[in-house]
């Protein structure tokens, strides 16, 4: 007998294969979205480790070391408690994000999730931003009223009654830092975000192709 | 245009999911395997599916596209796909087969060699094994009926040759 042939008429009786149910079928179909936002999650995580480990790193060096001995611990502290209080809360929400997009039965409720998901990596990089910028403006602050060096330059100019310069100087260097940590900040959450949230778009528009035709 | 609805196409791989399963099953060595396939195959169908004109039956297209799934990821797993484990084993053979015991090591060396056949080859006999004709053989690979034609008596002489040296 022909080896197909006999293949065929056992094929054709086989019929004992694991069932799929629905449900399973509509997780599939929205696997995609789930895992990409199951990776918003790792990577804020592993963000946060990264910039953990650099100001632990940082520790020891000399400009951090006389920073601390300022003696502003009652600014830096509540300041830092509120960072990681918010950072801890945007994890829970990238996590409960991550949960409920894994959980979803049908497209409205994944297109609303998607953009739940996307609004939510953007409040986290415009509070990351904001922080950034607070905590700039303090530490600029502390060090204007406390570093030797700089109070010295601070009453020369006054003595010679150009002080508004000096302030000019600090206020155009402050900003300028700004701007370049502004843009380095931004390049470096469009590179690990962004991508992801085009593939989040990416995905939404195509649900929503689909619920329009 | 007609609405696109979710539910009549999960309605639609429900109704028709042994068919992805056999795709599956030619495919894969193992349960995992499998399960990632027939979720690949979902995903790609549900993707495709706003391009379902309803020209052809729901299962005709869906042929097409498992395969072409199937086709693709084989060639992307190829190197890792030829691990095997015991639970594999009593994956290939349904545990409660009528056949006698010299029956079922015959089927089972049938189902390895083509198993261990091209990803084309594996097509076109997955096709046949579904009673498809060649016209239906060659519109669904994208093969001109002749060249069907030849791949299967080559592929029916390997076999031969394969199963009886």
């Amino acid at each position: 007998m022909d080896e197909l042939k006999q293949l065929k008429k056992d094929w054709q009786k086989d019929k004992k294969f694991p069932k799929i149910n629905k449900s399973e079928i509509y997780k599939f179909l929205h696997k995609k979205s789930s895992s990409i936002v199951k990776w918003i999650f790792i990577i804020s995580i592993i963000e946060f480790s990264f910039w953990s480990i650099i100001s632990f790193l940082i520790k020891d060096n000399e400009n951090q070391q006389r920073f601390d001995e300022y003696g502003m611990e009652y600014i830096i502290w509540p300041l830092m408690i509120t960072g990681y209080v918010v950072l801890f809360y945007f994890f829970v929400l990238f996590y409960r994000n991550y949960k409920s997009i894994s959980t979803t039965v049908n497209s409205k409720a994944l297109m609303e999730q998607i953009l739940k998901t996307r609004k939510t990596v953007k409040y986290y990089v415009v509070f990351n931003l904001i922080f950034l910028y607070i905590s700039m403006a303090i530490g600029v602050m502390i060090e204007l009223n406390n570093n030797p060096d700089v109070l010295l330059q601070t009453s020369k100019f006054t003595e010679s009654g150009d002080f508004y310069i000096f302030y000019g100087i600090v206020i155009l260097i402050t900003l300028l830092a700004m701007g370049v940590i502004t843009v380095f900040f931004l390049i470096f959450y469009y590179l690990i975000y962004g991508i992801l949230l085009k593939k989040l778009k990416k995905n939404y528009k195509e649900l929503k192709a689909i619920e329009k035709q | 245009m007609e609405k696109i609805d979710e539910n009549k196409f999960v309605d639609l791989v429900d109704k028709h999911q042994n068919l992805v399963h056999k795709i599956c099953k030619l495919y894969t060595n193992s349960i995992a395997e499998h399960k990632d396939l027939f979720q690949e195959i979902t995903i790609q169908l549900w993707k495709a599916y706003p391009k379902f004109r309803g020209d052809s039956k729901f299962s005709t297209w869906m042929y097409r596209v498992g395969i072409n799934t199937a086709i693709t990821i084989y060639r992307k797993s190829k190197r890792r796909i030829r691990s095997y484990n015991f639970d594999d084993v009593s994956y290939k053979i349904p545990e409660d087969n009528p056949y006698n015991d010299q029956e079922d090591k015959q089927l089972e060396a049938i189902y390895e060699a083509v198993k261990a056949l091209n990803d084309i080859e594996k097509a076109i006999v997955f096709l046949y094994l579904e009673d498809k004709s060649y016209r239906e053989i060659s519109e669904t690979i994208g093969l001109t009926e002749v060249n069907a034609r030849v791949k299967m008596n080559r592929i029916k002489n390997k076999l031969k040759k394969q199963l009886n040296p």
